[in-house]
């Protein structure tokens, strides 16, 4: 019986016992400010990793007297600015999206994946490409300035800056495809909620 | 509890969200069930819905009525929060297909009680992705067919596939014997 057991679940489930939240509006101004500080925090603690990244190529620029090598960090910290501006333009942090109001439920739900999906997928444009040309640059500069001191041992220093580029391409390249594996899966994600819509 | 500033004129927002939390608090709250069974973080959902609304009905443009509004918002809000708990605590999700073919875990005894009936309807319902998720709750508050295709955004004629498949499974689990409302 069907329709006797949704009535009954429909009943069970109009009949438990609630306790309406009452939120006053002062609380809910207090709350939207609150979250608006963590909001802040939020997205600065996911800049924070790019700081780290700035100030080391920073103390570099100080430390390397090699104009390459130096003109290297200067990349690889423009890389970084275009890396944090492109995700603070994506908005990884929203306060309140506006999907949430002008979309209904299915829209929303593929909106965020399809956003989240965009993000992986591009990862080698915005993420990872701009920050290659900068360590090029800087590992060549480097190899230039070491090679150019006083007794320099060309073949340590050959393998050391070489085992240091390919550790560089296997972490970008894993990144790399760890992204476009993450994308996928969204993707399949997105289909089936596409074949939902599709659906008479 | 509520304690407004006195003298303060409330604006077309504030009116709206008052009326809407004077009207579908119970129901915001039964669906935040539908969504989270930890009470604590339930109690932060409900306070992340009440806060979205509010902030939702400065931009109110009467498109659509305020029920599918405030029922569209509120599951974006507890769909969210479910996508950001599946990926810390990953347990699967299924879809309604999925779920009727699953076992039953009957336990004809303790389903005579009304109170370990809501338990297993509430632990059913958790077990689906938020889409249908969005569709049992809103059948259960005894949306009609076409109010859930708006507010989930599927075609009517999937929503009534969805709420076939809804009925079978309830009438699967719920079977025979007493578990009315008392």
């Amino acid at each position: 019986m069907p329709n006797d057991a949704g009535d009954n679940a429909k009943s069970i489930w109009k009949n438990q016992h609630v306790e309406p939240v009452h939120v006053s509006l002062t609380e809910l101004r207090k709350k939207a400010k609150k979250f608006e500080r963590r909001v802040f925090w939020r997205n600065l603690r996911e800049y924070a990793a790019s700081v780290i990244v700035v100030a080391g190529f920073g103390f570099y620029i100080w430390k390397f007297p090699a104009p390459m090598a130096r003109f290297g960090c200067v990349l690889v910290i423009a890389g970084v600015l275009f890396v944090v501006h492109t995700l603070h333009k994506r908005g990884s942090s929203r306060s309140l999206p506006a999907e949430l109001t002008l979309c209904d439920c299915l829209e929303f739900h593929r909106k965020e994946l399809e956003r989240q999906r965009d993000l992986l997928r591009s990862v080698w444009t915005w993420y990872l490409l701009p920050l290659v040309p900068g360590l090029l640059v800087f590992l060549l500069g480097i190899y230039q300035w070491q090679m150019k001191r006083p007794g320099a041992q060309t073949r340590f220093i050959t393998i050391h800056l070489g085992f240091t580029a390919v550790v560089c391409a296997v972490v970008f390249i894993a990144v790399g495809q760890l992204n476009q594996w993450g994308a996928r899966k969204l993707q399949q994600k997105i289909d089936a909620l596409n074949n939902l819509e599709r659906e008479p | 509890m509520n304690t407004e500033p006195v003298g303060e004129a409330p604006s077309r927002q504030d009116e709206l969200y008052r009326e809407a939390a004077s009207s579908y608090s119970p129901a915001l709250e039964r669906l935040a069930r539908g969504y989270e069974a930890d009470p604590d973080r339930r109690r932060d959902l409900v306070q992340e819905i009440h806060l979205a609304l509010w902030q939702s009905f400065a931009v109110f443009d009467a498109r659509c009525s305020v029920r599918t509004w405030i029922y569209r918002v509120a599951h974006n809000i507890a769909a969210s929060h479910v996508i950001r708990e599946h990926r810390v605590n990953s347990r699967t999700l299924v879809g309604l297909e999925m779920l009727e073919t699953l076992p039953i875990d009957n336990d004809g005894q303790r389903d005579a009680d009304q109170r370990h009936a809501l338990e297993k309807l509430l632990k059913l319902i958790q077990r689906l992705n938020p889409l249908d998720r969005q569709v049992i709750v809103s059948y259960l508050e005894d949306l009609d067919a076409a109010s859930i295709a708006e507010i989930t955004g599927l075609s009517p004629g999937n929503v009534a596939t969805k709420i076939h498949r809804i009925k079978k499974i309830l009438a699967d689990r719920f079977h025979e014997g007493g578990h009315h409302a008392e």
